[in-house]
């Protein structure tokens, strides 16, 4: 029971327009579905429910909510149960909230951030069925992710006020959700100040990251890519179509995954993310990495500070 | 925790309307009050894309999509024109009243003047500092250490 993976995100975009041709385009997503107030849903061909990213036209760039899917229905009414007694307000959206989506529960992590928890979404399959299937469908365009992978929020940390909504935020998805704890950074006096940590429902590294900085907000979310080969040619695909790139194709020494970062045309911070990496279970020992380290596991080959990682975001 | 920051090549996500009129007419100057640093803006580029041609650390690249609000500049003197929306988080309607906007999403139209407001201030200046230590121990003939 409980949180099986990442289900979807909705962000804000400021020219939907370009936001869809981007997504279309470099990421390779299909859109499933528009609805009255022009939003628009897209999916990658290797997901099965009708949409992962839900692109909302708005003054502004950011993350909407977030949306992790559970297994069964009664695990709302048990989650719903849990996440109160924790201390934590939650509201049950009804069916239809969204549309082809059942019942949600909405509620705030300790960061701010709006997470919402689903068991329903309308089935459509992937692009290769699941009789006799090809290994990949053809007429994709642009990278060819195959699914949305996690997301990386930004977390308020400020140790002199007594703020880590890090820390906050990993302790409530360890007590609450049944997440578990896959890598850490750790700095200040004998590494007690947790600055950013990795977690894990799937048994890949992680589902979901929490960075600290000045304010909350959305620093990416990512999809998946089998191999350096399909990064490298998303690499291509971003200069073909003058995608701002941030950073890579590089390694994170932080789950071993290989990486571009880039920018979605109103700021939103993309990662394709390649790689498995290493089987994350729930008894497999904690990674660590030290503040003297710990550029090395952010961007493994250079080590070096990118200032934009911790600085720019929406 | 000390960074190094890097100058990065700008690559326009998408040309303006009118980037296919000739280049050569329509440069403008810009100066950047707080350091007195001046360089030249196409008239269909980004007000970003000239500054990253000061070739120094610090100038303040983010996503390049009016998202972020890290190149944010206040326009004191001159006219510029939207190359695109940018967010009301960063820069509310009052502030884009007083002159406010993102560099990576304004062109100038004339001569103009600004102000460097954004998140990436301080090494914004830094790098300046950093670049006047430089020319000076140029000048001088004189070491690092010195």
């Amino acid at each position: 029971m409980g949180v099986l993976r990442m289900g979807h995100a909705s962000l804000r975009v400021m020219d939907i327009d370009a936001a869809v041709r981007h997504y279309e385009d470099v990421l390779g997503l299909k859109t499933t579905m528009r609805d009255k107030n022009g939003n628009v849903y897209l999916k990658c061909w290797d997901e099965w429910d009708k949409y992962s990213l839900i692109l909302t036209p708005s003054d502004q760039a950011g993350l909407n909510h977030v949306a992790y899917k559970v297994e069964k229905e009664e695990d709302l009414d048990v989650l719903q149960k849990r996440i109160e007694e924790y201390g934590i307000s939650t509201e049950m959206l009804p069916e239809g909230s969204l549309p082809s989506t059942g019942r949600m529960l909405k509620f705030l992590l300790p960061s701010g951030h709006e997470m919402r928890l689903y068991a329903t979404k309308e089935y459509v399959g992937t692009e290769v069925g699941t009789v006799n299937p090809d290994p990949w469908p053809d007429g994709l365009k642009g990278a060819g992710v195959h699914w949305l992978d996690h997301c990386l929020l930004m977390c308020e940390l400020n140790p002199e006020k007594g703020i880590n909504h890090v820390a906050d935020n990993t302790k409530f998805l360890q007590e609450v959700l049944d997440f578990f704890l896959v890598e850490q950074i750790v700095v200040g006096p004998e590494g007690s100040v947790k600055a950013a940590t990795w977690l894990a429902r799937t048994s890949t590294p992680h589902d979901i990251a929490f960075v600290g900085g000045p304010r909350m907000g959305l620093h990416h979310i990512a999809f998946f890519l089998d191999s350096w080969e399909d990064l490298l040619k998303a690499a291509d695909v971003m200069g073909k179509h003058r995608t701002k790139i941030d950073a890579g194709p590089t390694r994170h020494g932080v789950t071993r995954g290989a990486t571009i970062y880039f920018f979605d045309p109103s700021g939103n911070r993309n990662e394709t993310f390649a790689g498995l990496g290493y089987l994350a279970q729930p008894d497999r020992p904690v990674t660590t990495w030290t503040e003297d380290k710990l550029w090395s596991g952010i961007f493994y080959h250079t080590g070096e500070a990118v200032p934009s990682f911790t600085d720019v975001y929406t | 925790m000390e960074t190094i920051e890097r100058v990065e090549p700008l690559r326009r996500r998408a040309l303006p309307v009118n980037a296919e009129a000739s280049s050569n007419q329509g440069e403008h100057e810009v100066l950047l009050v707080q350091t007195g640093e001046v360089y030249t803006c196409r008239e269909h580029e980004t007000l970003l894309e000239g500054m990253c041609r000061l070739g120094r650390r610090g100038i303040p690249v983010g996503c390049l999509g009016g998202g972020c609000g890290i190149c944010k500049v206040r326009v004191l003197r001159g006219e510029v024109i939207s190359l695109g929306p940018i967010s009301r988080a960063h820069v509310s309607e009052e502030e884009e009243r007083q002159g406010y906007t993102l560099a990576c999403r304004a062109a100038a139209k004339g001569a103009v003047t600004l102000e460097v407001v954004g998140k990436m201030q301080r090494s914004f200046f830094r790098g300046f500092a950093v670049q006047q230590d430089i020319s000076r121990t140029k000048e001088g003939g004189a070491s690092w250490e010195s």
